[in-house]
């Protein structure tokens, strides 16, 4: 249990190439902070060296009140559960979940009684005697994080530990890791690439994107305030549709043009607009699929022509052409009329709308989120 | 039922290929190998001597029970195990201390160090020898010069022609020509070893021996065992270096098993003799390696 915090890290490779800039974070004792991202993004990066597994080119961590840039991995006090496991393949699942304890010259019969309960909390009890290649992918699974967990480290980190398993596992351990920190209750670092396993997971996120970070929130407000176009569409499914339109003061408040429909704004936004001087703005639409709803065509609808529709059970997924732009809604089949339930055919006409409140309007040029 | 009977002709025939594939290799292995093999073992109970007029005598175990009461045989077999007890352990820790200290150096440079352990294996033994013979030699061979420039010898000594010495200088030019490929293999067995497993035994709280001992070693077991049986067996079978350099001399004092079936059955033609030594030679060999790969089955297991 410890507070972890990062001060401008940095991370440049041999061959010139920087994995991560000036990383900045505070993390709480007992937060549960997921690092989430595309492939070579710099999360994994980042929490080796808090691993100590890669070496700090710049900046300060401190785990607690300790300054750990030059202290070994061994000495930081951390676990860490891998992408690949690592479960050393000539030992038992008891003597790989007791090897780090063995190392600490930790008597006997509390190794034992360590083991045995991590053992218990993963429900492994029953393979302690086996090596880890008689083992499925979601023991070994358990096992890994067994062997974290028994040493009570103050960090817990977790380097994509489910991307192994198949989805319904991967679902399944993710309601375990949920339950196991609420359990353990440490200060946790995990990094996935998978929105979902950090929305759920996470008490903040933070999304990164060519080692810089985009933002750090909860996930509500990543969700409900992304800070770019970037964080916008990666967070959430299906992806957020993004609109060409323009922003036009009239009289004392503003109006959004978007593929030939007008349309309010709220009040906070356009007290932002108008703050931000803005007579007339090229802007980035960017309506969520959930948020977007049929409507009876109006000045205030985008006019569109159904591509595919998937029946999802509960709710459609309706992918239309407006304009030349592909737009995903996602529409709840009991809001549907009773003859498309079953799924809208291929080129009907239809039209949609959104409420304002819930649009984003984003730089075209910086991407930048300009109502925040 | 016409499918099965189809089928069954068509395993016929790719058997036939099979075979027929096989055929020259087959007949190589066969034709020099067994056929030798079987013949070793059927002389060594005649008194063969593979003359002109050869009259090979039936004589049952005789020669494996001179064999014993043989002191010639007797210091071979003491000699041989010498340098397998020596030469093993030492090319073992030597390859495996060279490797892990090189495996981790950049591309180049690792090449380069492999490429100079691995020199003596692919230079002729007969090039090596002389040099070595140059090197021991009584009055000008570098080990006499400097022996006496740094004052740890008084006077010349002669290495190859002193009981005392003889066995030990054959037994470290084996060791040159026998950590070449040890080397190599336990370079690439230490860097094929999983990097996760290492990173997760550092944060583990191992410090560098630790991760060594418990993690790296057993995951190149068979690496060494591998290493373990191959030293052995060439060095049960050492020759060419007692061949070109002492011809078994001083006084039987570097004799081994090989050489003296060379000697005997070559130079004193008691083919029998020579063969029942052949095949004790093969039993120990046998023997030495079951062992090795008992004690360390025990620990690749996985």
């Amino acid at each position: 249990m410890a507070t972890v915090t990062l001060k401008g890290i940095k991370k440049v490779y041999d061959n010139k190439v920087t994995a991560v800039h000036d990383f900045d974070l505070e993390i709480a004792d007992k937060e549960f902070i997921v690092l989430v991202g595309p492939s070579g993004c710099g999360k994994s990066t980042t929490l080796r060296m808090v691993a100590g597994l890669e070496d700090i080119s710049a900046g300060d961590l401190y785990i607690g009140d300790r300054r750990v840039n030059d202290v070994e991995p061994k000495d930081r006090d951390i676990a860490m559960v891998f992408q690949s496991y690592a479960l050393y393949p000539h030992m038992t699942v008891y003597d790989n979940m007791a090897f780090a304890l063995k190392l600490r010259k930790m008597p006997k019969d509390e190794i034992d009684r360590r083991v045995k309960e991590a053992a218990a909390i993963l429900d492994i009890t029953q393979y302690l005697d086996r090596k880890p290649k008689a083992l499925s992918g979601g023991q070994r699974q358990r096992v890994a994080i067994g062997r974290a967990i028994v040493r009570e480290p103050q960090v817990f980190l977790m380097d994509e530990p489910l991307s192994n398993l198949d989805a319904k596992l991967r679902n399944q351990m993710r309601a375990e890791i949920i339950k196991l920190r609420q359990r353990i209750d440490t200060t946790f670092i995990y990094v996935t690439h998978d929105q979902t396993e950090a929305m759920t997971l996470g008490d903040r996120i933070v999304i990164m994107k060519d080692g810089f970070i985009q933002q750090i929130g909860t996930p509500q407000e990543v969700f409900d305030e992304p800070t770019n176009m970037f964080v916008a569409g990666f967070i959430g499914t299906p992806q957020m549709n993004f609109f060409d339109g323009k922003v036009v003061k009239k009289g004392d408040g503003y109006e959004l043009h978007t593929h030939g429909a007008v349309m309010e704004l709220t009040k906070a936004a356009q007290e932002k607009l108008k703050a931000q001087n803005i007579t007339e703005k090229d802007v980035t639409v960017g309506i969520r699929p959930e948020h977007v709803h049929l409507a009876e065509a109006s000045k205030a609808t985008l006019g569109a022509k159904v591509d595919v529709s998937e029946m999802m059970g509960s709710e459609i997924y309706l992918h239309v052409d407006a304009d030349g732009k592909d737009v995903v809604l996602r529409i709840p089949s009991t809001e549907l009329p009773s003859e498309w339930r079953a799924g809208i055919p291929y080129g009907t006409q239809i039209a949609f709308t959104f409420p304002p409140e819930l649009l984003h309007l984003f730089d075209p040029e910086t991407e930048k989120n300009i109502l925040l | 039922m016409r499918r099965s009977s189809m089928s069954k002709a068509l395993v016929r025939r790719e058997t036939i290929s099979g075979y027929l594939f096989l055929l020259p290799s087959l007949i190589f292995f066969v034709g020099f190998v067994v056929y030798p093999m079987i013949m070793c073992v059927y002389t060594s109970f005649f008194d063969a001597t593979m003359g002109k007029d050869r009259q090979d005598i039936f004589i049952g175990l005789q020669n494996y029970k001179d064999l014993f009461k043989d002191p010639a045989f007797l210091k071979a077999l003491k000699n041989t195990l010498v340098i397998v007890i020596v030469s093993v352990p030492v090319t073992c820790a030597f390859s495996l201390w060279v490797s892990s200290a090189i495996y981790k150096m950049r591309g180049p440079i690792r090449s380069a160090f492999r490429c100079i352990f691995y020199l003596p294996v692919v230079t002729g033994s007969v090039a090596v020898t002389v040099v070595w013979k140059w090197m021991y030699n009584n009055y000008y061979g570098i080990f006499n010069y400097i022996g006496k420039g740094l004052g740890i010898i008084e006077k010349n000594i002669n290495w190859l022609g002193d009981e005392r010495f003889a066995l030990g200088c054959i037994i470290l030019i084996l060791l040159t020509t026998s950590v070449g490929q040890p080397i190599v293999l336990y370079v690439s067995a230490l860097g094929n070893v999983d990097n996760s497993l290492v990173e997760a035994a550092q944060v583990d709280g191992a410090n560098d021996l630790q991760v060594f001992w418990k993690i790296k070693w057993p995951q190149i077991m068979p690496t060494t065992l591998y290493i373990m049986v191959i030293t052995t067996i060439n060095s049960f079978q050492c020759f060419a270096l007692i061949q070109l350099l002492t011809s078994g001399g001083p006084n039987h004092s570097t004799d081994t098993i090989m050489y003296y079936i060379y000697y005997q059955a070559f130079k004193l033609y008691h083919y029998g003799y020579g063969n029942a030594m052949g095949v004790i030679l093969a039993i120990i060999i046998a023997i030495f390696s079951a062992v090795q790969f008992k004690l360390a089955k025990a620990d690749t297991s996985y």
